[in-house]
């Protein structure tokens, strides 16, 4: 799979959200994207991209498009 | 463990007492990150676990890459190993406690035996039962043999008998309890740490709120409310007081925005038990009758009470509240914290103000007690640094070479 489509994924199967929504998904737009949400979310990045995020990213990180600029800081690249 | 083999107690994760295993690890050992691991992994994975904040915030902690960050932060500069058997006796008012002294006792590479609560808390029930499902695995036999996750009803022979065996003593609990756990004989280099009753407060910088844009402001509510509500102020991280700096006109101001800022947060948040309104206005009555100049601020529910004080009396951390109840003090130069701080004093949380600046301050000042400076929301974020200890290094034992 694809870094993109591991992306997808890591949202789809944390948030049970289909990956139509994604694109303008916030932080808090779902009820499932609480903090608890958010933290399975970063978790669930870090093992699928074998990376340790920053405390500052993870703070940062709050839709599907910043986490990708986010993302591209460790080197996973989202064509 | 021979001595204590026959001990009637009820183990409810890890093996029996009589099968343990005087087995050290080094800190951070791969079996022991492993285990912590997948008791994460497993935990995240559940649907339910977002109706538990705590039990998620400890699997979030245990997560590969924060334990790999702490490695890191030990560092390698003296040989280590466990000390040997850490007894932990966890407290009754945090439910998810026993799991991260539990952690911090395996990562440390010691045996671990821990005392939880009689009656576990359905989060709590739910870290054991994962753990205990993993801890039957063949992958993680090594682990299980070095650990016994147990509970007894009140029974001071059992609590001596499993005391003299232990090389730590992780003691949890009010200041009573303490001093009654630690009069049981130990072994004579056995090391107790001591996290014994505590008082946290909250440090609002009046101009700072004020210009806060919307989405700091919310990010201070949700903050401010997770460190008071989610344990309605149980914890001894929760603030329980709230010094203000600035003007008297930017504070008044700031107090407005923040304290209608939380309300309104707080209505979006399911109705609290009548009992806890009753217990905060019964609370409110004994503050007046007990401390000169105390003014019950106005309040729109019983959510949130607040009480205004032009000085802080001494024993102010006697009197706390629960449920959601604060006092309030303008501390500018903070001459008041100054005057007040005991050995007690624990978290003081902060916002627009420098946390690395007012430790620095606590420091030179020579302060009686504040062990920790973080910003407001971090209160409850427990990790290897608590309480002023360095637990990792303090639970594990350096093999010298020089």
């Amino acid at each position: 799979m694809s870094n993109l489509e591991n992306y997808v994924a890591a949202f789809t199967s944390t948030f049970l959200v289909d990956e139509s929504v994604l694109a303008k998904l916030k932080y808090q737009d779902i009820a499932a994207w609480d903090s608890v949400g958010h933290m399975s979310l970063m978790a669930k990045l870090e093992e699928t991209f074998g990376i340790e995020m920053d405390i500052d990213d993870i703070i940062e990180f709050s839709s599907f498009e910043v986490g990708r600029a986010i993302l591209a800081k460790y080197n996973v690249n989202m064509a | 463990m021979k001595h204590i083999a026959d001990l009637p107690v009820r183990v409810i994760a890890g093996c029996g007492l009589a099968d343990l295993q005087n087995k050290t690890l080094p800190p951070y050992a791969p079996e022991a990150v492993a285990f912590l691991t997948a008791w994460s992994k497993r935990l995240m994975a559940r649907p339910d676990i977002r109706a538990y904040p705590d039990a998620a915030s400890f699997a979030y902690w245990c997560r590969p890459a924060n334990l790999a960050r702490l490695q890191r932060e030990l560092g390698r500069d003296h040989l280590r190993m466990g000390r040997g058997v850490a007894l932990h006796i966890a407290p009754a008012n945090v439910p998810v406690n026993f799991a991260y002294s539990f952690a911090f006792g395996l990562l440390a590479g010691n045996v671990n035996i821990v005392r939880v609560p009689e009656s576990l808390p359905v989060q709590a029930d739910v870290l054991c039962t994962v753990a205990n499902d993993l801890l039957t695995q063949p992958e993680h036999a090594h682990i299980a043999a070095i650990t016994t996750l147990l509970s007894y009803p009140r029974d001071d022979i059992v609590t001596q008998r499993l005391s003299a065996v232990a090389d730590v003593r992780l003691l949890w609990g009010g200041d009573q309890t303490i001093h009654h756990l630690r009069r049981m004989p130990a072994s004579p280099r056995c090391v107790d740490i001591a996290f014994a009753d505590r008082y946290s407060l909250c440090l609002l910088s009046g101009p700072a709120v004020l210009a806060a844009e919307s989405k700091a402001l919310k990010a201070l509510i949700i903050g401010f409310y997770n460190d008071v509500f989610l344990l309605d102020q149980n914890a001894c991280s929760s603030p329980h007081l709230v010094l203000w700096q600035g003007t008297t006109q930017e504070i008044e101001a700031a107090q407005a925005r923040f304290w209608n800022a939380m309300q309104a947060f707080l209505q979006t948040k399911a109705q609290s038990p009548g009992i806890h309104a009753v217990d905060k206005y019964t609370h409110l009555c004994r503050t007046a009758i007990l401390v000169k100049g105390a003014k019950a601020m106005p309040k729109k529910d019983n959510r949130v009470f607040r009480v205004a004080l032009d000085e802080l009396p001494e024993n102010i951390a006697d009197l706390r509240g629960r449920f959601g109840f604060f006092f309030e003090t303008i501390d500018n130069d903070l001459a008041q914290l100054r005057r007040i701080v005991t050995t007690r004093y624990q978290t003081l949380t902060c916002f627009g103000v420098d946390a690395h600046v007012l430790a620095e301050t606590v420091v030179s000042h020579g302060f009686a007690g504040i062990d920790r400076v973080v910003p407001v929301g971090k209160a409850m974020d427990i990790g290897v640094i608590w309480d002023g200890y360095d637990l990792i290094r303090t639970m594990s034992r350096i093999v010298a070479t020089q």
